[in-house]
Parts: C-alpha cells; structure tokens; sequence
C-alpha cells in the first residue's frame, strides 16, 4: 500500500482511462449534433445495443470487422432515423420517444441475437480488434502506453472530436445545424430546411452511436450481449450537457468519467479500505459533480425539444 | 415501459412453448422453470437451464418442462408462479434470491404444488432450497491460482458482493493463502454481471500491476476477464461451465457447475412424497456431491507443474472428502 503511486499504477490508470473514455466520446459526439440542431435524443442506449448487435452479426459472417463497423454505422444511423421521424415530422415528445427507441432497441437486438444464434453453450466469438500501435511514438516511455498503444477507434474518436469542433464551429453546414437549433423560424426565412438539417445532425448522430455501439461489441469485446452497453448511452447525455455542446469540452468530460471509472476499479483491486458499493459510485457521483457545476452556465439550444411547424406561432 | 417488455417477452415464450408442448401426454410430472435472466447469459441461468434440459431428456418419461426467460422484477415474479401453479404444474423453480418472497406467498397458497427456490432460506413443507457452496470450488481455484502465480500477486473479479459470489471469493482467498501465506490477492467487484467492457478493464489493470492469474466467478463479466487474458497472455480461471474453448491458451481451468444430479433429486423425491415430508429442505450443489468440478488443464497441461496438478487434484480430493474445513465467511462478514 505504501508505494501504490508508482509509474506503473499511473501509466495502467491513464491508458484505461482512454479506452473507457471512447464509447462515451463517441456517442456524445454525435449527441452534439443532434442537439445542436434542437433535437434531444434519448434512444442512444437502443441505438448502441441495435449497433453492437448488427456490429457483431455482420463482422461474425463477413469475417471482416471492418465490414462489421460498417454494419453497426448503418444500423445506428436507421435508428435515429427512426428517431428523426418521430420527432421532426411526427412531432412526437422526444423524452418519450428516445426512451421508447432505448426499450425497444435492446428488445429488438436481444430477439434478433437469439433468432440468429439460439441458445448456445458458450457464446459465439469474433477476432476482436487488435491495437495498433503507432510506430515511433507508441515507443516513447510512459506517453506512448498511455496515448500511442490503442485500437485504431480509439485513435479515430479523438480526431473526430476535433473535426467536429470544426464541422460545428467553422462550416456553414455547422452553422445552420445551430441555427434550427436556436431560432427554426428565423432559418427558416432565410431558406435553410429545417426538417433536412435536422434529420441530418439525428442521423449523423445514429452514425456515431452505431459506430461506438460496434466499437463495445467487436474491438473492445469479441461477443454482443444485450447489456453490454450497461448505461454508457446515458452517461453520453449528461457528458453533452457538461460540455456545453462543445465536442473539444466533450472529450474532457468524457475523459473525467473514464478516469473516474478507472480508479474506481484499481481502488477495488488494491484494496483501498472502502466498501466496494461506495467505490463503485465514484463515476456517478463525478458525473453529478460535475453537471451541478456546470449547469448553471449550460445555455441549452433555445428550440431544444421544440418540434418546428411553419403553421404554428 | 421496461417491465411491460419483460412481461410480452415472457408471455411470447410462453405461448411458444406451452403450443409446442401441446401433444404431450398427460400423466408426467410438469416442471416450470422461471430464469431471472437469458437462458444463454453463460453462467448462472445458462447453467441451470442446460441442466433442465439435460434431465427432460433423460428424465423424458417423467416430466415435460417449460422454460421462461428474463422474469427479473419482483412484481413480475408472483403473477408468473401463480399463472403456472394455477395452470397445474407440479413442480415450479424460481431460479434467484429474489424469487424468495412471492415463492413463498404463492406455495401457501398452492400447498399441493412443490417450490423450489434458487438460493435462499425461507422454507415451507411444500418448498426447498437448492443453493451452490462456492467456497469450495472457489478454494480449490484459490489452491491453483496461489501455486501457479510466479508474481506472488493473484486476482478475482466477480459481479457483486453478494451471497454465493461473496462466498466463493473468500474461499478463494482462504486457498490461495493456505497455499502461500504471503500471496496478495486483488479483488474487483463489478458492481454488474453484464458490463463485460468493465471488467476486462478491471482485469487488465491487474495484470499491469502483476497480477498473473485472475478467477472470475461468472456471468457476462467473466468473458471481458477472458478477452483481458488473451490480450495480455496471462492465464484465467472460469466459472459456471468449461470456458476452455473461449481462449484455449488462456483459460487454465475453473470451476464447473452440475445441477442435474440435484434437480433428479429434487424430482425423484418430488415423485416419492419425500419432498413434501421434510422441512427445512435444503439440495446444495458441493465438491463433496460431484455438483461442483474443474475443468481439465487440456493442452495447457504442460505449462501446469506436475507437483502442482497433483496437489491440486489432492485438494479435490480432500474437499470431496471433507478433510478440509472452511469457515463460515457468512457469519464472519
């Protein structure tokens, strides 16, 4: 217990930290989007485990993960299609509506898993992704196991962090995403169509959530199981509201919550005088902390949750 | 909204089977059996489900068996036995600790029907408890796991804290010191038998800190503790069935569950009146019955000392002897 602070233990947490960290980036990542453009996605959950599902199915037959990515990408963006049509053009309540997508997507991927696999001894497997290490710099001591030694989604998810920063604050796409999100009717005289922008920023959105959905089930594991998301959906939500809609912000909340989860498991495992059940919320209670903090300066999208209709005032 | 899933999931199964089951004759024994989770979760439900199915086959001239899946909620469990017990069904198991309140309440009601009731401690005439000593088999893997780390630095990862995992890992505990007094053992408790993601992570970070052998005690999280395995080629130990073919150069051996004896037990003495005789009735699954084994060493054999496999195989012995006494971690906790 004495030297527990050594190298080693940092090193081991802040690589864990990056990988627990990357479902949730993902996620929230397109999130952002979709709130931007005023539209609140609750489905996320449903989505990621219809994605993992289709993920798993489609690289378990192909043989082929990347052809398995591809399945969960479009599995998610089918998702939040499903999503868009209830919200934009059914102007359904989208609280009801993302909860019912989360119920039904984790339903509806347990029912197609055992139509596909039926009930088998031990569960079917695929080669999940193996890392990659980036040459030269994955060789630098410490930095390189921390940063440089990951799956290539790993990789990908903090740069489309960044790319999404730009796509939102410095393309005009990404200003017309914010723009149905703040004032619909104000876009909408100056041509921009709302309900395409919005379908848009939902599906880009579902593409996110199916590609980290796919990352849980074939890179991080090699098996599906229809709780195997275990709440990351969720925690992306309150992580888009901690960044304030802004992907770069997103990354660090994400990154709080994957540190929190890290220590939390290596307190367990060193056996840190504390019962299990307390260290176990320690993510949570950081999520809390850290939305209490925040919300205050939240300014949540002024048309958020408001379906848009050029017949009402 | 989740419940009402639950409930059309289940009454789907349900209709399923019970069409499917039609032409049965009359005259065996119905035996219902209500999973809290999915019959194929790799552990706990799967385990007992492949058991059921192994004595319906056997046991095909006695009894015709009817599964459900995934009745978790409590206030799903009574509607549930009281639809089978009311639908005449002789025997009727409810497959976790949670089921214990509305099984009792249900067998008051239905005197004639027997219960039985998957880890728990109240009891009626009409009822029993059938239950898994994981200590031992948790000694055992305790035993091996302490004789193979050349780290001196061991691991466990379970679900949660709670009755059978909680026995099974101070078992564990309780072998790998009686093997080596010195030896440091790393525990995580995922707080979830399902977040296979948390604990591979948590079974990495052991093995980065040098740990290099891990036993987990099931579910979805003790495939995450596989994949941890393989990706950093350390050894694990499984739980519930033989998980050897998940990582063949990984997976050492484990702890291997056998329901089906007791629940031919359990029909045989349900079929002779015995069942309804005796109170408390309790079917414990142990070394010592043949319930609990572990899973050859396959090709890893011979990266397994043969003093080592001996005295593994000695600790076998003993338990199914019942040389070795354990304490009641229970009542210590």
């Amino acid at each position: 217990m004495d030297n527990i602070f050594t190298a080693t233990f940092f090193v081991s947490i802040f690589a864990s930290t990056i990988r627990l960290a990357t479902p949730i980036l993902l996620t929230a990542l397109g999130e952002i989007y979709t709130q931007r453009s005023g539209i609140l996605n609750l489905g996320l959950e449903g989505t990621m485990t219809m994605s993992a599902m289709a993920g798993f199915v489609c690289a378990y037959f192909s043989k082929n993960l990347f052809i398995g990515f591809l399945g969960g990408i479009i599995v998610g963006m089918i998702c939040s299609a499903f999503m868009a049509f209830l919200s934009i053009t059914v102007r359904a309540n989208q609280v009801i509506a993302g909860t019912a997508l989360t119920i039904l997507g984790i339903g509806f991927s347990s029912f197609i898993y055992r139509i596909i696999f039926g009930i088998q001894k031990l569960p079917p497997q695929v080669e999940s992704l193996t890392k990659f290490d980036i040459p030269l710099l994955s060789s630098i001591p410490y930095i390189g196991t921390i940063f440089f030694q990951h799956n290539l989604i790993v990789y990908l998810a903090y740069i489309l962090a960044v790319f999404s920063w730009i796509v939102l604050e410095k393309t005009t796409f990404g200003l017309n995403v914010k723009a149905v999100g703040e004032h619909p009717r104000a876009a909408d005289s100056k041509g921009i169509n709302v309900s395409k922008v919005r379908y848009t920023a939902v599906i880009i959105g579902g593409a996110f959530a199916g590609l980290s959905g796919a990352f849980m089930s074939i890179a991080y594991m090699n098996s599906f199981s229809d709780t195997m998301i275990a709440g990351r959906g969720f925690i992306a939500v309150a992580v888009v509201v901690f960044a304030r809609w802004n992907p770069l912000r997103a990354m660090v909340g994400s990154l709080l919550f994957g540190i929190a989860s890290a220590l939390q498991i290596r307190f367990q495992a060193i056996g840190v005088p504390i019962p299990n059940q307390f260290l176990l919320m320690l993510p949570y209670l950081v999520t809390i902390i850290a939305l209490i903090t925040v919300s205050k300066k939240a300014e949540f999208p002024s048309a958020y949750t408001k379906p848009y209709s050029r017949m009402e005032r | 909204m989740k419940k009402t899933v639950k409930v059309l999931f289940v009454l789907l199964v349900l209709s399923l089977l019970v069409t499917a089951s039609v032409s049965a004759a009359d005259e065996k024994l119905k035996v219902a059996l209500i999973l809290p989770g999915q019959a194929d979760d790799m552990s706990f439900n799967q385990a007992m489900y492949d058991a059921m199915m192994q004595v319906a086959d056997e046991y095909a001239d006695k009894i015709e068996v009817t599964v459900v899946e995934k009745v978790y909620e409590v206030a799903d469990i009574e509607p549930a036995l009281m639809d089978f017990a009311s639908q005449g069904y002789d025997i009727i198991f409810g497959h976790g600790f949670q089921f214990q309140e509305p099984l009792i309440a249900v067998a008051e009601m239905f005197p004639e029907t027997a219960f039985c009731l998957g880890t728990g401690y109240l009891t009626l005439p009409n009822t029993a408890v059938y239950d898994v000593e994981l200590d031992t088999g948790g000694y055992l893997m305790g035993v091996l796991a302490g004789l193979m780390s050349e780290t001196g630095k061991i691991g466990v990862v379970g679900g949660a804290d709670v009755s059978e995992i909680f026995r099974g890992h101070e078992g564990y505990k309780y072998g790998a010191k009686s093997v080596n007094p010195d030896i440091v053992i790393e525990e995580v408790y995922t707080g979830d038998w399902n977040d296979s993601a948390a604990a591979k992570e948590a079974a990495i970070s052991m093995y980065d800190d040098g740990v290099d052998i891990i036993w987990h005690s099931g579910d979805g999280i003790g495939l995450g503790v596989l994949e941890a395995a393989k990706e950093k080629g350390k050894f694990a130990l499984g739980n519930v069935a033989d998980q050897h073919t998940l990582a063949p150069d990984n997976v050492l051996s484990g702890v291997v569950y056998q329901w089906a004896p007791i629940i031919k037990n359990i029909i045989d003495d349900v079929i002779s009146g015995a069942f309804f005789k005796t109170d408390p009735l309790f079917y414990w699954i142990n070394i010592p019955n043949g319930g609990l084994t572990y899973a050859p060493f396959y090709e890893l054999s011979d990266k397994v000392p043969a003093d080592v496999q001996a005295q593994v195989q000695q600790t076998y012995q003993d338990l199914k002897d019942g040389k070795i006494e354990l304490p009641d971690f229970e009542a210590a906790k």
